[in-house]
């Protein structure tokens, strides 16, 4: 047994005990004029603040509403002191015998959480333990009257005998309950109000009972006010007697309603489901139907890009697991995750009750899963699309300017070097000879250039001899040894040929120009219908894959393919990159 | 003749430099970007600048704009501009309002030595040069009603040799007639299109220009 739960057994017997002085106090009285129902009565009211508050308190042991809820028996207990004989006794008792309606008034604003949201409902409170414990003190030290009935003991703690003077404290403090507890009434509709509809359900019971004990409760401090001059604890009235008796039960009634109408929710559920075919909208409105959550909202767990998404397929983001009134209910299918709930966070007070909806709705969200993880594919590959056009584009840009910068600029230079051989071709053929030599090596230049120009379009010897050979040949040219260590034998598809060719040359380039590598080893595996191309250096590491506009066209060149880049570049240990094609 | 050559190709400099001193050009001072182009035009009031299209920074038009600012800052140096390829826009844009002292040639017309040199030398005269790939497209447009129509063979060779910014002297010599024969060609093509006749080149090249713009 944990130490909490044998605390709180001591308190329940505590209460007990308690409950047991009350009915001695009551039996033995000289001014109680209904002893029977007051013996009975009173222990019931207290015994069942105390038990429903410490079975409270036991279930959420977080929640302060349980400990409020016992405190209430306690403090009734208390005021049972104005049984006693004993005339000091009976003064305490009635001092203090406010104080249990105080902390009613607490207990009903900190419902259901145990705290007080607000900030009126904080100053309502204290104003409230104000009212019942300070301004009735000059009452009773001036002599104040509490003989009622006529026979019940004297004021024990009358310093100078001035009942007139006492009365106006006395009459002070039950215009401020009275103000109070008004203000207390409107603040539980408002309450009930700003509940959403869940809470609503949970709430109602407690809410409605509450109202009215503090419309009784208004009604017999006004009739006191002007009736009598008797402080308020001593004569409730019999309907604010009741309607205090049953919160203890309101509170269990709002338990079970609650639980009763979601198991039924979830069965309706099911059965909705069942009878027709539940998609889209119409699957969240279910939902949120049988949850009583009108804000509920559902995403589904895309496998493709590993994220939430809408229905639409656009990204989800889920609230963040701080977020107060918002929770997430994952759903899952065969261990794999099919979608999440977003839910007002109430539902939660119901372990097990938004899973229990989704796991009936398991197989409606999976297909909707699958129709979201469709749209978010298609989405995805329109970006993808635009990707590859824009490579395209700026490949063909490059293109243009290496023409131009290069091949273009060496056959002018060698038209004008002709041009001039020609001129001096009969005057002076020595130099013309000299010209035309120059021609001859600006030409050797230029179609230099143009191979280099073509190898980057696209590797001749990747077509005719296949990819071992073209990165042979790239590992020649290479600046650090490259060791080209396995590829595969037998042809690929072209396209994830030419796709591993480039990010193999665009890693040595990069490496060449960043890395500061001694060595650097190329891979091409096939494996589980992918072919994995890596490239690994012994450099400086730190590359940023979203840095260079290499690597990145390297990765909307796979994306193309369905391929995907990883790039693992320790500082200091040196670089992987590695792609993954799909290859059948 | 004193020219400031601007290309950001050493190569081209280098090879374009020798070609002009071989034909008793004084190449003064190489540049290989606009500013520090216009900061030598500035300084060597050459009568002429030679002016690639692409320079850094952008590698663009950079020789355009260098040859309008040119022109504008310094009415005594002529322009030749050089480019790898043509447009008739650009053209147009650079003789717009004055087509004194401008040229815009193929750069490939350097193999051409001597019709190359002339065009250097027209320039740095104050005439123009229009290069013949532009002239003949700008003939070439479709009209509805072409009024071309009406010219004969000779006659359009003429227009477009005009168009270019030959003199009577240099057409005469291409087509390897008298001057005269010219001179009776122009008026005809000028009666023809109902152009304002003109006697200075450059003018005659905007109104032939503005007049096949349409």
């Amino acid at each position: 047994m944990s130490s909490l739960r044998a605390a709180l057994l001591a308190l329940f017997a505590a209460s007990v005990a308690m409950a047991a002085v009350m009915v001695a106090l009551v039996v033995s009285s000289d001014h109680e004029n209904a002893k029977e129902v007051t013996a009975v009565l009173g222990p019931f009211i207290g015994l069942s603040f105390c038990g429903t508050g410490i079975f409270a308190w036991t279930r959420r042991p977080h929640n302060r509403f349980g400990a409020l809820m016992t405190a209430v028996g306690f403090a009734w207990f208390v005021a049972g002191l104005t049984q006693a004989n004993d005339p000091w006794v009976y003064t305490l008792g009635v001092y203090l015998g406010p104080l249990y309606l105080v902390l009613v008034g607490h207990m009903l604003l900190a419902f259901p959480t145990g705290r007080l949201e607000t900030t009126q409902a904080r100053t309502l409170i204290a104003l409230g333990y104000l009212d019942a414990l300070l301004v009735q003190v000059p009452f009773f030290l001036l002599g104040g009257d509490i003989s009622h009935p006529a026979d019940a003991p004297r004021n024990a703690w009358a310093l100078t005998d001035n009942p007139d003077g006492a009365q106006v404290f006395g009459a002070v403090s039950q215009l401020v309950a009275a103000g109070l507890i008004v203000w207390l009434a409107v603040q539980l509709v408002q309450k009930r109000r700003d509940a959403s509809p869940p809470q609503r359900r949970v709430m109602a019971p407690v809410l409605w009972t509450g109202l009215a004990l503090s419309a009784a409760l208004v009604v017999a401090v006004l009739s006191q006010i002007l009736g009598g001059a008797e402080p308020i604890a001593t004569s409730p009235s019999v309907v604010s007697l009741i309607a205090f008796a049953a919160l203890p039960w309101a509170f269990v009634v709002g338990l079970l309603r609650s639980r009763y109408s979601r198991a039924g929710a979830v069965g309706d559920l099911v059965e909705r489901l069942n009878a027709q075919g539940i998609e889209g909208e119409s699957l969240r409105d279910a939902l949120a139907d049988a949850l009583g959550d009108k804000s509920l909202a559902l995403a589904f767990w895309s496998r493709g890009s590993e994220r939430y998404v809408d229905a639409h397929g656009q990204p989800f983001d889920l609230p963040p697991a701080a977020a107060r009134d918002r929770a997430v209910t994952e759903i899952e299918r065969e261990s794999m995750p099919v979608a999440a709930i977003v839910h007002d966070a109430a539902l939660l007070d119901e372990p097990g009750l938004v899973r229990a909806a989704g796991a009936a709705a398991a197989l409606a969200l999976e297909n909707e899963r699958l129709e979201a993880e469709l749209k978010a594919r298609v989405a995805e590959l329109q970006v993808s699309r635009a990707k590859v056009i824009e490579v395209g584009m700026a490949e063909r840009r490059a293109l243009e300017r290496n023409l131009h910068d290069g091949a273009q600029q060496r056959l002018v230079a060698l038209s004008l070097q002709l041009g001039l051989a020609k001129t001096k071709l009969r005057e002076d053929p020595e130099v013309a000879e000299r010209i035309l030599d120059g021609a001859r090596r600006e030409l050797a230049s230029a179609l230099e250039e143009l191979r280099e120009l073509a190898r980057g379009i696209h590797p001749a010897i990747l077509t005719d001899r296949g990819l071992a050979a073209a990165l042979d040949a790239l590992a020649g040219r290479a600046p650090v040894p490259v060791d080209v260590e396995t590829v595969p034998e037998g042809r690929m598809p072209m396209p994830v040929e030419a796709v591993a060719y480039f990010v193999v040359s665009e890693s040595l380039t990069n490496m060449a120009k960043y890395a500061d590598a001694e060595y650097a080893t190329v891979r091409v595996l096939r494996e589980n219908g992918y072919a994995v191309v890596e490239i690994e250096d012994n450099g400086i590491g730190g590359a940023d894959p979203s840095a260079g506009s290499g690597l990145r066209g390297l990765a909307d060149r796979l994306a193309a393919l369905d391929g995907r880049l990883e790039v693992d570049s320790p500082p200091g240990v040196g670089t992987t990159v590695r792609a993954r094609i799909p290859c059948a | 003749m004193r020219v400031v050559l601007a290309d950001d190709s050493v190569l081209l400099r280098e090879g374009l430099a020798a070609l002009l001193e071989g034909k008793d050009f004084d190449v003064v001072a190489q540049s290989g970007d606009a500013e520090d182009l216009l900061r030598k035009v500035g300084a060597h009031k050459p009568d002429v600048a030679i002016v690639d299209v692409r320079m850094p920074p952008t590698h663009t038009d950079e020789g355009l704009k260098a040859a309008l600012e040119i022109r504008q800052r310094f009415p005594e140096t002529g322009v030749l501009v050089l480019s790898a390829y043509v447009e008739e826009t650009s053209a147009l844009e650079l003789l717009s309002d004055d087509a004194a002292g401008i040229g815009y040639l193929l750069k490939d017309r350097v193999s051409d030595v001597d019709r190359f040199t002339e065009a250097v030398r027209r320039v740095g005269d104050g005439g123009s040069a229009l290069d013949p790939e532009v002239v003949s497209r700008l003939l070439g447009r479709r009209r509805r009603e072409d009024p071309l129509a009406a010219l004969s063979p000779r006659e359009r060779e003429v227009l477009g040799l005009m168009a270019e910014g030959r003199s009577n002297h240099a057409i005469a010599d291409a087509l390897v007639v008298t001057e005269r024969a010219v001179e009776k060609h122009v008026t005809s093509i000028f009666t023809k299109l109902t152009l304002p006749p003109t006697v200075v080149d450059h003018r005659r090249v905007l109104a032939v220009l503005a007049y096949l713009q349409g």
